[in-house]
């Protein structure tokens, strides 16, 4: 952040000559543009990072509400309070070679599906700045889906304590090994960024299972017009997630001849093709937002198809934020399924078969349909710390266990769940 | 790594209790520019520069803009973080309180798109600065305006 520049400059400037000084730096501040031409790009390298320590709170324990499908529990039955849903620390190491080359490394510590906190490298990747207005990157990039996906992890850069779940949820995956392009072209105060990207993700699963996105293809273009802003991303993955829990199941399945492998293509989740776009806009006079997006998500698989929308608003009273959150889930796949039919079966057949109908079943309740209504308060507190207090009301809907995981048997849906949450969001 | 961050950072968590938090929501409005002395935006007199607009020097200062509109290369040089200068002109400029300057610098750097513009300590260092390089472009106070530098935005 501008700090660390700002302490480099302290201390830099008793030992060196101020040209050299201001060489050093701009080579550090502008490795997004050209400038062979000033005689100023130097080599360099900067250090930032940026972390959130949160809390929540859940009223049911019945459930766990999870902000990622990659979080192995949430709040609230495995545990009224806890500290892993928000709770990250990320470290980005900038390197700048010249006007043209640079390289970015970044290491994320949060909650992994082990449990455990153990830093994942979620990009690093080499850029090379054609021309002020080109770049290109190779590596491991940020998957630029939806307004906010690829500085999601970012708390202090929005708002709220966390983007909306029915949206940003459905996206697990937040960067991709391969390449991409970003054009930007002004018109006036029109200003357009577009991004073009190709790549494939592959993240190990605690059991030896693996999720894979193979040929992963999309693009970002972004709008802004003054304080207004538009971005539309489009995304299609082959996408694979193989646990020996769920072939398992698919071998059962198949057991039952043709009816059984109808419900396996239906459901499997190997290479299926998986399409996802969104549209989302902003407008930020300074005094107050309001933002929204739209996104839809076919998947042709047990994780369904679905539409997930949110609006949101703030005012700025001083260094208070406070805003309203609605947000909505819903899914347009089927949600129960009546399986195998077992009419006419041996009794052993028919219960082992009944067995995979009630799994299945349980497996579509995962397609997410809720609704919630969040409020809260951003406090920027002091340079560089902002503390969020969210409430936030949410609704399972339609037999679907929404966002929630860990259901135990209690668990029904279409009620209510109050999550209260504290994060203090800070960048150094 | 930023040491006045850490210290920061510390202050934070060890913060007694939230018992200040409803006073400042109504007495903490922000009051843009009360008091500070007039701004002037500059570029070296060697730049061939007329004039710019406000949301042409926004975009130059938020890393949206590598160019100035005759398409020289322009550089951004910021006062000092927490400088009055500094505040009023993001204030002025892009309508954007401290906060939400850095919110916002935070985004475009954990993205990758870009870093905050340098920084020197007052008026008189941007003015020799940016005298010497057509490509930088500061703000500065008035009073420090001298035929090395030119005038290119006023902000009132």
């Amino acid at each position: 952040m501008t700090t660390t520049v700002t302490t480099v400059t302290t201390v830099t400037t008793v030992t060196r000559p101020p040209l050299r000084l201001g060489a050093l730096l701009i080579g550090l501040a502008c490795a997004a543009s050209a400038h062979a031409d000033d005689g100023m790009s130097k080599p360099g390298w900067s250090l930032q990072g940026f972390g959130s320590a949160g809390a929540a709170y859940s009223n049911n324990a019945e459930s766990d509400y999870v902000t990622s499908l990659l979080k192995p529990d949430g709040v609230g039955a495995s545990g009224r309070w806890s500290a892993n849903l928000d709770t990250r620390l990320g470290v980005q190491l900038n390197i700048t070679v010249n006007a043209h080359w640079s390289v970015v490394l970044q290491v994320v510590s949060e909650q992994r599906l082990d449990h455990s906190y153990r830093p994942n490298v979620e990009w690093a990747n080499v850029k090379y700045q054609a021309t002020p207005d080109l770049a290109l990157r190779v590596g491991r990039i940020a998957l630029p889906m939806f307004l906010a996906a690829d500085y999601r992890k970012v708390g202090y850069a929005f708002p709220w304590a966390r983007t909306p779940v029915e949206v940003y949820s459905r996206i697990p995956l937040t960067s991709s090994d391969g390449i991409d392009a970003t054009y930007r072209f002004n018109r006036g105060a029109l200003k357009n960024v577009t991004q073009g990207f190709y790549g494939h993700t592959r993240l190990a699963l605690v059991d030896g299972g693996f999720i894979e996105a193979r040929r992963t293809t999309g693009f970002a273009n972004t709008t802004e017009y003054g304080a207004a802003s538009v971005r539309v991303s489009m995304l299609t993955t082959d996408l694979t997630i193989a646990t020996d829990y769920i072939h398992a199941f698919y071998d059962g399945l198949r057991q039952f001849g043709p009816q059984g492998a109808v419900l396996v293509e239906r459901y499997t989740l190997d290479q299926k093709r998986v399409n996802a776009v969104s549209i989302g806009a902003s407008y930020d006079p300074g005094r107050w937002f309001v933002m929204g997006e739209l996104g839809r998500m076919r998947t042709r698989s047990l994780l369904g198809d679905t539409t997930g929308l949110y609006a949101s608003a703030g005012y700025r009273l001083g260094d208070f934020t406070p805003y309203l959150t609605y947000a909505h889930v819903r899914a347009n796949s089927r949600t129960t399924e009546p399986g195998l039919n077992l009419a006419g079966l041996p009794p052993a057949a028919a219960g082992a078969g009944a067995a995979l109908n009630g799994y299945l079943n349980a497996l579509l309740t995962i397609v997410p349909a809720q609704r919630t209504i969040s409020i809260g308060t951003r406090w920027d507190y002091m340079t560089d710390v902002a503390l969020k207090l969210q409430l936030d009301h949410a609704t399972t809907l339609a037999g679907s266990r929404g966002t929630f995981s860990n259901v135990q048997p209690g668990f029904r849906s279409e009620r209510t769940v109050n999550i209260a949450s504290a994060v203090l969001d800070f960048v150094f | 790594m930023n040491f006045p961050s850490l210290r920061h950072l510390l202050a934070a968590l060890l913060a007694p209790s939230l018992a200040p938090f409803i006073a400042p929501l109504l007495l903490a409005l922000p009051m843009p520019g009360a008091g500070a002395a007039e701004l002037v935006v500059i570029v070296s007199a060697k730049n061939p520069l007329a004039a710019l607009r406000a949301d042409q020097v926004a975009d130059i200062f938020l890393g949206q803009v590598g160019r100035f509109p005759d398409g020289g290369d322009a550089v951004a040089l910021d006062q000092g973080i927490g400088s009055a200068q500094r505040d009023e002109f993001y204030a002025k400029v892009t309508a954007k309180t401290p906060a939400q300057v850095k919110a916002y610098w935070s985004k475009m750097i954990f993205t990758g798109r870009g870093q905050p513009p340098r920084e020197a300590p007052s008026s008189v260092a941007i003015r020799k600065l940016v005298a010497d390089n057509p490509a930088l472009i500061g703000y500065i106070d008035r009073s420090a305006l001298d035929a090395s530098v030119k005038p290119v935005l006023m902000l009132h």
